[in-house]
């Protein structure tokens, strides 16, 4: 990394932290201060990933994304959610998720995972009324722990360029890791943490730490390049657990009424097939995975929004049960609802469209029998998905109020632009899937990589 | 790029386009008012039509088809998705249907939905079915071809729950959605096993070659969709649901454009049809279900929308045979014939006494006797058994909902049950909220 690289990397982190610390000292003008700090850690990574070459853009693309989505976040808070508590745990968690994005230590990477649950684990800031989200975030940072630390003691280093291909620690280290993985993604059985936090805590800082999707980070930076010999044996296994993970949460979904968990649900289930993709080892699959990464985050960050926005100006006793008929009120909520829903579960237009494709063809190729599972979750998804939608806004024209705003311009050009985001991109996908193939390949390439036999002792 | 490939690209993208401007401008602000959408309708069907005649004249003597590269909408490695638009002895007809039904239908709605609520949202609509059939009909691939479904199923399910201040045509939408959803999976696993065993789903320049064994399979997926997508029995129970909707949609869907999209696909893929017995005799056997089921069932429909719904399935069975049969043109010519005259009956649909009165004093009020049908003939207990059987819609919807809905929410409540476990006692007493009948998402649609 050059030194203006590593400038701008260092600020795109420091910023929001600097900025957290000083929302929770002046907590006025806390939205101002929380956009601001995120737009700087926007630029930065735009910045950062223009000069990086397309193949190695992993990280600084999702730097940029994630940044993006965390300014995303600080503008679609209502008013009564802008508290120092929710934009200080914004930043806290968009600074910590950039040093885990960005870094190629070991010890910094445990750090930077454990930095980012921090905000759940304070009353002060995020912390879910529910005890499973503490008990799953604090399992998936043990196991990661144990894991790299039978890693460094077997190899004597803890830089990821210098561990890759050579397995350190092992298959006990391998097997935490994965434990690592399955808790902290929410893959079955251990999911229910995440329809938890969200329900139990602030809506849209959660679902800013899930669009960390730091399981999937895990299997990208150290599962892929330092375990490409037992990934090729011990995938599958992984692979099928997320793949029936996609299919067992969608058929949990069916009957949910909780608006906030049936998005959780519907979150989750897409984003267990990212995993999916990741292990199919093909190069559609992995590529797919990768736009599907950017498509589940930036549509369900946009999904939680409108209902964050919805139970504030409805009261938060929203529900599945009945018909609320709210797109009377908010027409443009209800659009850009429907919008994010359809293109989670693949409407052609959207981005999701193109990834599901790539996703789907390359999980057929490598597991043709269990990977017809991935379209029949997708459909119960969309099913589940609407039905929701069908609930909220459609139905009789709700009384007892008299007038109730729609999208305020704040919002409505901030979700406009995540809108456009899944759709100009859906329309003209080859830019996105074009930098997502040089990324694929390379992941590809960690996966054929021969071993470089044992650790040097 | 020649004249005849420019119209093809303006004929397929323009109701796209007047789409995407007309939602991006409400989406900041803009409501056009009737009279403005209403002259704008016209105009992109106007030109659009004006284009297809020109396209006709131009086509050069000797084409057998206009052919439009785009080059690929992405490529990964071996796979790409071609965007291939394709004008042939098929699909010309289809574009025609489409172009003139769907200005007509936006004219009559003009005056149909005056002072609606949703009059902006049915046009938005509209425009997005257009191009989204356009785009099925003149795909180059069927992995386009699958694009141009997709949206107009979805299309299809937002304006079955048009009124959706009433909760029957919400939950009809609903189950119409789902049913779309699993026979669309047929497609999506159709084509990449295209994919997989040709290496191409694309049609531009004829059907790619596979194995005996591999056909089989592929037309039995691409049958699913098919079957899904015309409602052909054992799926035949969404179509009087969907009547919920406006009357012109009604028309253009269910009696033109959506509900002939499957006899479309199974005629696309006639080559490889031809080549498994299996699937034809498949394709003829539901074909043959359908036309009796419909024609049963619907001399037991109370309403007229859906007694038309019903003569449609009865002539959709009946296409399903020729197509079957291999018998192309006729299929093609039926489904042109049927789709006029059935748009024309929905469209009267709604003056239907207003006209029979007119006919009967026209007559004199002396009609001819009705009623002396062919089940007069059966003894009395089957016919009775048969009412009964046509009263219920053949009893399909039980049957789904019995094997397919029921054990899934089944499950579902299981799965739940299993994630109480350890749960805190907010969540648990929040979970444990008693259920309302309503509730139940799929299985609780009524019409």
């Amino acid at each position: 990394m050059t030194g203006t690289a590593f400038f701008l990397t260092a600020s795109a982190i420091v910023v929001p932290w600097l900025a957290a610390i000083l929302v929770a000292t002046y907590d006025r003008q806390a939205r101002p201060i929380g956009f601001a700090a995120s737009l700087v850690s926007a630029l930065a990574s735009a910045l950062v990933l223009h000069a990086t070459p397309a193949a190695q853009s992993l990280n600084e693309s999702l730097m940029l994304l994630f940044s993006c989505l965390a300014a995303g976040a600080t503008l679609v808070l209502p008013r009564r959610d802008c508290t120092a508590g929710n934009i200080g745990g914004i930043l806290f968690v968009l600074g910590s998720t950039l040093l885990a994005y960005s870094t190629g230590n070991l010890l910094v990477f445990l750090c930077a995972w454990i930095l980012s649950t921090l905000p759940f684990f304070l009353a002060r800031w995020l912390r879910p009324g529910t005890w499973r989200p503490g008990a799953a975030l604090l399992v998936s940072s043990t196991a990661l722990a144990a894991s790299l630390a039978l890693m460094a003691a077997d190899a004597h280093a803890i830089s990821i360029s210098s561990l890759q291909g050579r397995s350190p620690g092992g298959k006990a280290a391998f097997a935490l890791l994965v434990v690592a993985v399955i808790f902290r993604k929410g893959i079955c059985p251990a999911h229910a943490w995440v329809a938890d936090a969200v329900e139990g805590g602030s809506s849209v800082p959660t679902a800013l730490l899930l669009n960390g999707h730091f399981g999937a980070l895990l299997v990208a930076k150290l599962i892929v390049p330092l375990f490409p010999d037992t990934a090729r044996t011990v995938f599958p296994v992984l692979s099928y657990l997320a793949i029936v993970t996609t299919l067992y949460i969608a058929i949990r979904a069916l009957n949910e009424n909780s608006p906030r968990r049936m998005l959780a649900f519907l979150a989750l289930s897409q984003s267990a097939c990212i995993l999916a993709g990741l292990e199919s080892r093909t190069v559609e699959g992995i590529a797919g995975a990768l736009v599907h990464w950017f498509v589940v985050t930036a549509s369900t960050m946009g999904l939680f929004g409108v209902l964050r926005l919805l139970e504030v100006r409805f009261g938060g006793n929203l529900t599945a049960n009945r018909h609320h008929g709210l797109a009377e009120h908010a027409p443009r909520l209800a659009v850009f609802f429907a919008v994010f829903g359809f293109a989670l579960v693949g409407l052609p237009g959207t981005l999701s469209f193109c990834s599901q494709d790539l996703l789907i063809h390359g999980t057929l190729v490598s597991h043709p029998l269990t990977g017809l599972l991935l379209p029949i979750a997708t459909a119960m998804n969309a099913v589940s998905f609407f039905r929701l939608f069908t609930r909220l806004f459609l139905g009789r024209r709700r009384t007892g109020f008299t007038v109730m705003a729609d999208a305020l311009p704040r919002e409505r050009w901030i979700l406009t632009a995540a809108v456009l985001f899944v759709v100009v991109g859906g329309l003209f996908p080859n830019a996105i899937v074009a930098r997502r193939t040089a990324e694929a390949h390379t992941v590809e390439q960690a996966l054929r990589t021969p071993l470089r036999g044992p650790v040097a002792r | 790029m020649t004249l005849a490939q420019a119209l093809l690209a303006f004929i397929v993208l323009a109701p796209g386009v007047v789409f995407a401007v007309l939602a991006l401008l409400w989406q900041a602000g803009w409501s056009p008012s009737e009279r403005i959408l209403n002259r704008i309708t016209g105009l992109t069907f106007s030109a659009c039509a004006f284009a297809f005649v020109i396209l006709l004249w131009k086509l050069p003597s000797g084409a057998k088809s206009v052919v439009v590269a785009f080059g690929n909408w992405f490529a990964v490695g071996d796979y790409h998705f071609p965007l291939v638009l394709l004008a042939d002895r098929l699909s010309l007809p289809f574009l025609g249907m489409t172009v003139m039904l769907s200005g007509l239908i936006g004219q009559f709605s003009a005056t149909y939905l005056h002072r609606e609520r949703g009059f902006l949202r049915f046009f938005l609509l509209l425009h997005l079915f257009a191009f989204g059939s356009l785009l099925a009909f003149a795909a180059g691939s069927f992995d386009l071809l699958a694009g141009g479904w997709e949206l107009v199923g979805i299309t299809s399910v937002l304006l079955i729950a048009f009124f959706h201040a009433r909760p029957a045509p919400v939950e009809n939408a609903l189950r119409v959605l789902a049913i779309y959803r699993a026979s669309d999976m047929g497609l999506l696993v159709g084509i990449f096993a295209l994919h997989h065993w040709a290496g191409t789903a694309s049609f531009d320049h004829g059907l790619p070659a596979l194995a005996d064994a591999h056909a089989v399979i592929v037309c039995l997926l691409f049958l699913l969709a098919a079957a899904g997508k015309a409602a052909q029995v054992p799926f035949s129970g969404w179509l009087p649901r969907a009547m919920e909707g406006p009357t012109p949609s009604s028309a253009i869907f269910y009696g033109a454009i959506s509900i002939h999209a499957g006899a479309y696909l199974l005629l696309r893929m006639q080559p490889i049809l031809a080549q498994s017995p299996t699937a034809s005799g498949l394709v003829i056997l539901l074909g043959v279900l359908t036309a009796v089921h419909g024609t049963i069932t619907g001399r037991a429909s109370a309403d007229a929308k859906t007694s038309l719904a019903y003569a449609s399935l009865t002539q959709l069975g009946v296409v399903f045979v020729e197509i079957g049969f291999g018998w192309t043109n006729l299929a093609v010519a039926h489904i042109l014939g049927h789709a006029f005259v059935r748009t024309l009956q929905f469209l009267r649909a709604p003056s239907m006494l207003h006209d029979f009165h007119q006919m009967h004093s026209a007559a004199g009020g002396a009609f001819a006797r009705t009623g002396q049908h062919w089940e007069a003939l059966f003894p009395e207990r089957a016919q009775l058994w048969l009412y009964r059987w046509a009263f219920d819609r053949g009893h399909l919807d039980t049957i789904l909902e019995r094997s397919v809905i029921d054990p899934l929410m089944g499950l579902s409540n299981l799965f739940a049950a299993l994630d109480r476990i350890g749960a805190d006692k907010p969540v648990r007493q929040r979970a444990n909220l008693p259920l309302p009948l309503e509730n139940k998402p799929v299985v609780g649609a009524s019409q």
